[in-house]
């Protein structure tokens, strides 16, 4: 059941318990609203990653990117997979094209304001 | 470029220089009566929310898919101003310079002109930014606007049919022209070289200052104290090979709903409401500049009020005269797209 998914979590809060004692399991597992042993159980990749919803109250906690821990754990946030079943076409050509592209060159996706004929 | 920001509208122009950048929203506001009196600058209400009329197709009437651009809702006889705000280039201590076309109906609010390409010194067609902080209507007089008004389109009110007779856009046009990358650089040098150009000689002041069923459009309504400033730069000076326009799309916010699924905006206080509550109205001057006369297609203009009588039809309720009580002067340096409102730093006369 290995994943890089527990071990970010552990380094994680294990850094942040050395600047506060909030950061213990204990303590993080009363904040997500789960068992102290099953968050030794996900940092040391004993079960598979949680759900999302508990993933983004993992992020919201340890102060991380709740898109960046679920990919970590293999996932995709609804919203997103929303969109892309909607226009599954649109964002696949979109992803297909871009996946390669440096980061420098996907700071961000501008959308213009159309101008048209008046 | 243009691209929806926040329901702003920022119209950037990296070709031409990093803080080539130009943002502008439109502000909810009182309508001022629609009487003989002259008064003072109303305050800000917020923002109307804007969104782009291509992720409404089925909603929008074909005409606005076909314009492109942005719409947001209005009240039938609701007011609005529109804020500039142009980026602040901290090197040089200076807000970048454009000049900005702003037309309602394809018709000039500066000049009162039908909708021509390019800036026209003759009469002047545009606004300068950041000089001109904010626009609240048509410049009927030197130093006095009427107020922009939404009234709906077909019904004989709007600056667009009473100007040209036709009632066909409506909503909004703006063109943004930014200056030259060279003059710009010229004129406002970063600070290390402005010390030492003021060692050697130069002054400061010549360095820094040489020179649908859902469609509304919009009528004067009530005038206002408001000058619209007169171009200190030579025409020369704006870059006319780099622009950027936006048609803005105004509906009625009794349709935004069904739209777009959003609540419109509440509806505002009236000028009574307002001014018997005691809160601020506004009054701001900037003597560096001169005012542009009324323009003449503008000045011929009769007010929402005034047809209305004519029609026997009562297009504004609530058009009691109000004494503004508590005007509030606001500092000559305006803080980069200063809304009106009160703060601690305005002065009182």
């Amino acid at each position: 059941m290995r994943n890089a998914f527990g071990a970010y979590l552990r380094k994680r809060r294990e850094e942040l318990l050395g600047d506060s004692p909030e950061y213990s399991i204990r303590k993080v597992a009363a904040k997500i609203g789960v068992q102290p042993s099953y968050i030794s159980k996900v940092e040391r990749e004993e079960v598979a990653p949680p759900s999302e919803a508990t993933i983004i109250r993992w992020a919201e906690t340890l102060n991380e990117d709740p898109d960046v821990l679920l990919a970590l754990a293999g996932k995709v946030s609804a919203d997103l997979r929303d969109a892309i079943v909607k226009r599954p076409k649109v964002f696949a050509e979109l992803i297909r094209e871009l996946k390669d592209a440096p980061d420098h060159a996907l700071l961000r996706v501008v959308r213009e304001v159309r101008d048209g004929n008046w | 470029m243009i691209e929806l920001q926040n329901d702003s509208l920022v119209f950037s122009f990296p070709e031409v220089h990093p803080s080539a950048t130009l943002k502008l929203h439109f502000q909810r506001t009182l309508r001022i009566p629609d009487d003989d009196s002259t008064y003072p600058l109303p305050p800000g209400l917020g923002q109307f929310p804007l969104r782009h009329v291509d992720d409404f197709g089925g909603q929008v009437p074909a005409q606005w898919i076909e314009h492109g651009g942005v719409m947001f809702p209005m009240y039938q006889s609701e007011a609005m101003w529109i804020c500039f705000d142009s980026e602040y280039d901290d090197d040089r201590e200076v807000s970048y310079p454009f000049a900005v076309k702003i037309a309602t109906g394809k018709v000039s609010a500066v000049s009162g002109e039908t909708w021509k390409n390019g800036v026209n010194r003759d009469p002047q067609d545009y606004v300068v930014v950041p000089e001109q902080p904010w626009l609240d209507g048509y410049c009927v007089e030197k130093g006095v606007i009427r107020q922009f008004v939404a009234m709906p389109l077909g019904a004989g009110y709007t600056a667009e049919e009473q100007v040209t007779g036709k009632a066909e856009h409506g909503g909004l046009q703006i063109l943004a022209y930014p200056m030259k990358r060279s003059v710009y650089e010229e004129l406002f040098p970063k600070v290390s070289e402005r010390v030492y150009q003021r060692n050697m000689g130069l002054s400061e002041e010549l360095s820094c200052c040489a020179e649908v069923p859902a469609g509304m459009g919009l009528a004067p309504g009530g005038r206002m104290k408001q000058e619209i400033y007169e171009d200190s730069y030579r025409l020369s000076d704006w870059d006319l090979k780099n622009s950027s326009r936006c048609f803005v799309h105004i509906t009625n916010s009794m349709v935004w709903r069904s739209i777009t699924g959003e609540n419109p905006p509440t509806t505002p206080p009236t000028s009574s409401e307002y001014a018997n509550a005691g809160l601020p109205w506004f009054e701001w001057y900037d003597d560096k500049n001169n005012a542009l006369p009324g323009a003449d297609p503008l000045t011929g203009m009769k007010s929402v009020a005034t047809i209305g009588k004519e029609k026997g039809d009562v297009p504004l309720p609530e058009n009691a005269s109000v004494n503004p009580g508590n005007v509030v002067t606001l500092r000559k340096d305006l803080k980069p797209g200063q809304v009106r409102e009160w703060t601690e730093t305005a002065d009182r006369p």
